[in-house]
């Protein structure tokens, strides 16, 4: 074997949304720490190489080269993927992995991960989503409740910068927001009807890490406010949102304590039996194949939800022959994602008169209104819905072609409604994800096999949010309404969560209440997962709230010499 | 009956499908923008076979017509969408649709012969745009098959993805700076690029 030859006070595995977290508490606090990311070194603005296109500067107009969809045929069907963006997304050849059933796996390998990439909708978990499962009898409860986190939600946001209303509602807590971005008049049409028609449908703004108003420690860190270009996919030079690459990393690497390797993919984290705790990774050079140990006191896995999950199932000892910390065999177990399989759309009448100027980076939400505390629809779980106010391109013309036709194409057409819901779904032990018997990726690692579905509670939430959608968009006087469900498979959600997940019991979960392996407390798994059940909410500021929590714990346990 | 608002809506999960696109809410509903190009993906990949030079000139007469230049703003020949045509067809294109085009093409220079005794660059405006009346009619009534609906997307496609489309025929701002919500629309005002 390879001598270890470089040592740090902490190992960060994956450089996305919480690892970019990880990284910066814990420099914060003075750790050493090595970031590992298997992917390419992305810095912010020098690789933002389409940053500043127009859309006519793009090789194909913003269109897809079919050879690109045929070489990817997968990852091309990810929400926002294009000749644009699709150097932030993994090529299908470079990581391949065995659907036992259908799983669009949507990674993105670079420094900054995902969370170039992300939607950036940072709602906070209400405290019902916390407990809801065990409560009405779908799933196991989480070890920590909202008021654990609810601070931490608050750290996140001061630096990530979310902008948001104060609604004071209990489904969707507010928090410390910047100025939320304003409603065009065809959602507030949709607000004020569903208004007089509900008790309990709010159409609120979303909370985004959009830079509305930046605050001084957003400037601290070189971000300046968002420009309504809605181009943040490309990365954004103004820093407008929130990534990694924008804002976690550059902050750590000032503390002087951050080493970042790139082109680092991580074999397997190493348990040294003696002294019964991981003491290092083993890493492979994406381009040289060559191995290298690193040793630190505590790893911190944020591989995102399925690749940390791999890493601790690949991670085999003579104490954990079955992948670190699985003792119960839970471990691959329990994965989860979020329903988005169905939308709806209607034209609405009206308010010609009416324009927006800046193209909205952000989306409305109606706020959850089913089984919230209570169980009072015929499946479990709650569902977000995301919506908003379209304006169309091009009116009616008298004649298909000519002149008139021309004119009448570039005028603002009818205004429209959308709504597609975003549904939880219920971890169960049959949908989960192992390494396969034999087949390997390109570095020799056993691929992954994903074996995750959907269930009858999926398809009664599905119909019951058809249902609910066609009757509010009617009740906002929309026609020519049409919903559909696109039966699209688990994983182009990308929200894919649990794997490793929390609980109380070690008999029954991987992770104690601060995130730590229950049998190898100096791992931390705080991405996606560790997630005990899916909520409804975009669950990527609680990766980061938990990783901020569990980041502090660390620290303390440090301290204390407990690690 | 216009073709460009008919798009169905998307979701940030389905934008580059349906021809019409959402990045993170905003939607902005174009068939030339930001779209994944259209055809069968399970269908083979592009053959080198796509369509010549000539081809493209054609398509942007032809795209002319539909598209010509009024006072509002330049037309299609204007904006000098022959090679996004081109591109688009070779290389987003599947096989069977640019054999359609080809075909159709080939097809339609005949029958400038045959019905105007000449070719098509060689018409009249009016002559030009009383033929592809025409065709179009044929097209409707022969429905999405026809290789005339495929003249007419690329027609849209590469003048509203083009600069002068969207800058001249729509209003493109590339930093807006701010977003507002609900303003009054100012008369005459194009739809935003």
């Amino acid at each position: 074997m390879p001598q270890p030859n470089t040592s740090y006070d902490a190992i960060v595995i994956g450089s996305g949304i919480s690892g970019g977290w990880a990284a910066k508490e814990l420099c914060e606090k003075g750790l050493k720490t090595l970031v590992l990311e298997r992917g390419r070194n992305v810095e912010h603005l020098k690789d933002y190489p389409t940053a500043l296109l127009a859309p006519w500067e793009l090789p194909h107009k913003g269109a897809t080269p079919r050879a690109l969809l045929d070489a990817n045929p997968l990852i091309s069907k990810a929400a926002g993927y294009g000749e644009d963006t699709a150097h932030f997304f993994v090529k299908d050849a470079d990581h391949p992995y065995e659907q036992e059933k259908p799983f669009d796996w949507i990674r993105g390998y670079q420094v900054g991960g995902k969370s170039l990439t992300w939607g950036r909708a940072c709602q906070r978990w209400s405290p019902h989503e916390f407990v809801a499962p065990e409560r009405l009898g779908y799933g196991m409860n989480w070890p920590i409740g909202y008021d654990d986190v609810a601070d931490w939600y608050t750290h996140v946001e001061r630096f990530v910068g979310v902008c948001g209303a104060a609604d004071g509602l209990e489904a969707m807590p507010d928090g410390d927001f910047l100025p939320p971005f304003d409603f065009n008049c065809a959602e507030l049409h949709l607000r004020d009807a569903l208004r007089r028609r509900y008790r309990d449908r709010h159409v609120v703004q979303g909370r985004w890490a959009q830079l509305s108003e930046p605050r001084e420690i957003h400037l601290q860190q070189g971000r300046g406010t968002c420009q309504a270009r809605n181009l943040c996919m490309r990365g954004c030079p103004y820093g407008g949102y929130f990534s990694s690459v924008s804002s976690t990393l550059p902050w750590a690497q000032k503390t002087g304590n951050l080493t970042i390797r790139p082109d680092s993919v991580v074999h397997s984290i190493l348990y040294d039996e003696v002294k019964g705790k991981a003491s290092g990774v083993r890493v492979i050079d994406a381009h040289t194949q060559a191995i290298t140990e690193y040793r630190a006191r505590i790893i911190f896995v944020n591989a995102s939800a399925l690749n940390s999950t791999l890493i601790l199932l690949n991670s085999t000892s003579r104490r954990f022959p079955n992948g670190l910390g699985n003792d119960a065999g839970v471990l691959g177990r329990y994965v989860a994602f979020h329903n988005y399989r169905a939308s709806a759309h209607g034209a609405l009448d009206g308010l010609e008169d009416r324009y927006f100027y800046g193209r909205n980076p952000t989306e409305c939400i109606l706020v959850n209104f089913r089984n919230l505390g209570k169980q009072d629809a015929d499946f479990v779980g709650g569902y977000t819905t995301f919506t908003g106010g379209y304006r169309t391109r091009g009116v009616d013309a008298a004649t298909r072609l000519g002149g008139t036709y021309k004119d009448a194409q570039a005028q603002p057409g009818p205004w429209g409604l959308y709504m597609y819901m975003q549904g939880e779904t219920v971890p169960k032990y049959d949908n989960h994800v192992r390494l396969h018997d034999t087949l390997k990726d390109p570095f020799g690692i056993p691929r992954l096999v994903t074996s995750v579905g959907y269930d009858d509670n999926d398809e009664a939430m599905i119909r019951d949010w058809l249902t609910q959608a066609n009757e509010m968009l009617a009740a906002a006087g929309c026609r020519d309404v049409e919903s559909r469900d696109n039966h699209q498979a688990p994983g182009l959600d990308i929200h894919e969560m649990g794997g490793c997940r929390m609980g109380r019991d070690p008999r029954t979960s991987m992770l104690n209440a601060w995130n730590q392996l229950h049998a190898v407390p100096n791992v931390f798994v705080t991405d996606g997962a560790c997630m005990t059940s899916t909520g409804n909410q975009s669950p990527s500021i609680l990766y980061m709230a938990l990783t901020a929590r569990a980041a502090n714990h660390a620290v303390e346990e440090l301290a204390r010499q407990n690690l | 009956m216009s073709d460009v608002v008919k798009l169905p809506p998307v979701t940030r999960r389905t934008a580059l499908k349906a021809g019409s696109v959402v990045l993170g809410g905003a939607l902005f509903t174009s068939s030339a923008l930001l779209t994944a190009c259209s055809g069968d993906r399970a269908a083979p990949p592009a053959s080198t076979a796509g369509i010549s030079t000539e081809d493209a000139q054609l398509l942007e007469e032809i795209a002319d017509a539909i598209l010509p230049t009024t006072p509002a703003s330049p037309g299609a020949r204007a904006a000098g969408v022959a090679p996004i045509v081109a591109l688009l067809v070779n290389d987003c294109y599947d096989a069977p649709a640019q054999r359609r085009i080809r075909d159709g093409l080939q097809a339609f220079r005949a029958l400038c012969v045959d019905r105007c005794g000449g070719a098509f660059t060689r018409l009249s405006p009016s002559e030009r745009e009383t033929l592809l009346a025409g065709v179009d009619a044929e097209a409707v009534k022969a429905g999405d098959a026809h290789w005339f609906h495929l003249a007419r997307e690329l027609s849209l496609r590469a003048y509203f993805s083009s600069e002068t489309g969207m800058t001249q025929a729509l209003r493109y701002v590339r930093v807006p700076g701010r977003w507002t919500g609900c303003l009054p629309l100012q008369p005459g005002q194009p739809a935003w690029g």
